[in-house]
């Protein structure tokens, strides 16, 4: 039976949401707004001169074969980026469940990267891997790997994807060890008694059974992979090599703001943002199927 | 009752006296938004300090709205909503958009004729007043922090490798064979890198050689200027020397803009080609001998070495509807300020930034500046006693920072193998005018 919550005044809800939605139209849908008109339009940087151009800045873009590239390096970024930060952070959760003792200093420990910026997250691993001045380049010369983020466009990628995973594992972490602790253990003994292995147990119970934790977690992840990694990439990078790191959401950046092309940074935007909407979309309709909620 | 009365009489006193207070003006307040970090910018603020202390009339108020690229979107907004920054620092390379956008800017001469305070051009030093001016003679913007490029040395390296610490490469095959005989003796990892990619290997390049890289006057005479580099076989061998330097560590990339000072400072690269103005980190972090020379040049061109051209930044003013005739004032007395014999020597004693008035250079000469810190004069001569030419007065193309990260990520391909020098030149000219030919576009109704 679902409790009805009843407002004694009836423009009381409207008034308390008032605040919350003055603040989403002035700050999402205003500035979208003005992205979507801005992406129709040919200007120069200081607005004195504004011609309409219809959709030829989203042309230009698609005949652009550095922005399709742009395209699938972000899809292969936010990839590996979700990945490498859901896997470890399963592992680490139900390493972290088995624990009795100490529990709580390793969950404290596990968390603190969530609770560093994306840019000083970047900054951190750049002074570790920076080929000039960094611990880890120094070990990595030392084993014989040639190791150059300046030059080498994968090597910049690798090292971005890293930054940028190792701050989400935290955050997947916390969340898989709260889905975790939620499963009944009557089910595992079960199972346990059954005759069912830790393996078999964790692919036939546990799993199914985190779904929802793991769909939300991966909406979360992509979503962050696209927009979120911004500072980590300005830190580290910069787009470079030769755009090797150049993300969607960072050439939106270096259009906009550095290089003050306006309409073509706004249509990106608005790119970006379908094609989130549709990523996101096509997680709900496909993948959440094969949720189990309980 | 009589508290009451005395409290209510004792308020009115007091609310009368404060408004009866001083009747003297309030100090107009002056925006100077700069560009510059760590003790340059704090210098900066110093200088606007003290130029309140000095008078009542106004009170310029410094601020750093991040690195230039985030500052000048920053203002550009700013200027948007109607309310942009009295003075701005703007670098060399976003002078060709700030040019372009003609009613947003004040010409500096235009700010101290209207305020009836006497400024001529010819006070600075020749290259800062070509880049700047406008065809009448009319300085657009003030230059104030100006460098130019210069090679920095390591002295101790150079022994090592059996090289005359006191004589350092003057030509660019001089440093090939320096840096060669750098790797062979092993006196250090790596024999030379750059800071600044386009700037030192393509528009300082240019100047030395007095080579043009665009049309129309390297863009100073027209927005339908084109980019002509891939034709230029000078500029091809340059990125060709440079890709071939690299196989042996002769040569190693450290970023585009300033990070491979690091690489110097820390001893890696013997050799480094740099903006005068990071002299500053190199003397606080080096913990080796250094040396400064002139930029190199290629002997078989003939008339070179030219001179080399500036860099830096430049005040520049806005223009805005609300701007008082007394705002105007006050920006005209404190950019006298700042071009003060003074101000302007103290910048270039401590910073590695040039002394960019004619005045301020002698003064700086008389007072034997030069004769006690060895190498301090490099840059400046290399500007100013180098032999004049067409094409030494720098360049004027929109969006230019954004046609400077063309060349690098062109530049980085051919470094990594991807494409040869000479593609990589001709991808550039291409990418290059089509942005050119945007911003053509995107200014062209008003001009």
């Amino acid at each position: 039976m679902q409790r009805k919550v009843v407002f004694p005044h009836r423009l009381l809800p409207y008034l308390l949401l008032a605040p919350q939605m003055a603040v989403t139209l002035v700050f999402f849908f205003w500035p979208g707004g003005q992205a979507l008109y801005m992406s129709l339009l040919l200007q120069d940087a200081f607005g004195h001169t504004v011609i309409f151009v219809g959709l030829e800045n989203f042309r230009a873009l698609f005949a652009d074969p550095a922005y399709l590239a742009a395209i699938w390096r972000t899809l292969y970024f936010s990839l590996a980026v979700t990945v490498l930060a859901m896997v470890p952070a399963l592992l680490f959760a139900v390493m972290a469940d088995r624990v009795i003792r100490g529990s709580t200093v390793y969950t404290t420990a596990m968390l603190i990267p969530y609770a560093i910026a994306p840019a000083v997250a970047g900054v951190l691993w750049l002074f570790m891997f920076n080929p000039a001045v960094g611990v880890i380049a120094w070990w990595m010369r030392a084993l014989g790997i040639d190791w150059n983020p300046v030059l080498d466009g994968s090597d910049a990628m690798w090292l971005v994807i890293l930054a940028s995973a190792w701050k989400q594992i935290a955050y997947n972490f916390l969340f898989f060890l709260a889905g975790l602790q939620s499963i009944p253990r009557s089910l595992l003994e079960a199972a346990a008694i059954d005759g069912a292995g830790p393996m078999r147990r964790f692919w036939t119970v546990v799993f199914p059974l985190l779904s929802p934790t793991t769909f939300f977690l991966l909406v979360v992840n992509l979503v962050y992979a696209f927009f979120d990694t911004f500072g980590v990439i300005a830190a580290v990078t910069q787009g470079g090599p030769a755009g090797a790191t150049q993300t969607l959401v960072y050439k939106v950046y270096q259009d906009g703001i550095q290089n003050l092309d306006l309409g073509s940074s706004a249509a990106q935007s608005v790119i970006l943002m379908a094609i989130v909407i549709v990523l996101t979309m096509l997680q709900f309709r496909f993948v959440e199927r094969r949720v189990h909620y309980h | 009752m009589n508290l009451k009365r005395w409290l209510t009489a004792a308020a009115v006193a007091t609310s009368a006296a404060l408004t009866a207070a001083p009747a003297a003006a309030q100090p107009t307040e002056l925006h100077f938004w700069m560009g510059l970090t760590g003790a340059n910018g704090e210098m900066l603020m110093r200088f606007g300090e003290e130029f309140n202390r000095a008078q009542t009339d106004f009170r310029v108020v410094v601020s750093f709205k991040g690195q230039y690229p985030e500052q000048r979107a920053a203002a550009v907004a700013a200027y948007r909503a109607g309310n942009p920054p009295h003075i701005l620092q703007m670098f060399d390379a976003g002078s060709g958009d700030m040019m372009a956008a003609r009613e947003a800017i004040i010409p500096v001469s235009e700010v101290f004729r209207r305020a009836g305070l006497q400024f001529n051009p010819a006070d600075f030093i020749a290259p800062a007043r070509g880049y700047y001016s406008l065809p009448n003679g009319d300085l657009l913007s003030m230059p104030f922090n100006v460098s130019t490029a210069v090679l920095f040395f390591n002295r101790d390296a150079f022994r090592r490798a059996g090289l005359d610490p006191d004589r350092p490469p003057r030509t660019w095959p001089e440093l090939v064979t320096a840096a060669r005989q750098i790797r062979a003796t092993n006196a250090a990892p790596c024999g030379y890198t750059t800071t600044w990619l386009a700037w030192v290997q393509l528009e300082q390049f240019a100047s030395r050689h007095n080579i043009a890289f665009g049309t129309r006057n390297n863009g100073r005479e027209g927005l339908d200027a084109r980019l002509t580099v891939a034709d230029n076989p000078l500029i091809v061998r340059q990125v060709q020397t440079l890709v071939d330097m690299q196989r042996d560590n002769s040569f190693q990339y450290g970023g585009r803009s300033n990070d491979a000072a690091a690489l110097f400072i820390s001893g890696q690269c013997a050799m480094m080609t740099q903006s005068s103005g990071g002299l500053a980190a190199i003397t606080q972090g080096a913990r080796f001998e250094f040396g400064t020379a002139q930029l190199p040049y290629w002997p078989d061109v003939q008339g070179a070495p030219f001179a080399t051209t500036i860099g830096g930044a430049s005040l520049w003013v806005f223009n805005a509807p609300n701007r008082t005739e007394r705002e105007n004032r006050g920006i005209a007395a404190f950019l006298n300020f700042m071009r003060s014999d003074r101000v302007m020597t103290e910048w270039a004693r401590t910073t590695g930034f040039l002394p960019a008035t004619n005045s301020s250079f002698r003064a700086m000469q008389q007072e034997g500046f030069f004769q006690r810190n060895p190498g301090r004069d490099v840059p400046i001569l290399s500007l100013i006693e180098a032999r004049q030419g067409e094409n030494t007065n720098g360049y004027r193309f929109g969006r230019w920072t954004e046609i400077r990260d063309v060349y690098h990520e062109e530049v980085e391909r051919a470094l990594q193998g991807r494409q040869s020098a000479a593609d990589a030149m001709r991808n550039f000219e291409r990418r290059g005018n089509a942005l050119l030919r945007a911003f053509e576009r995107s200014v062209a109704p008003r001009q």
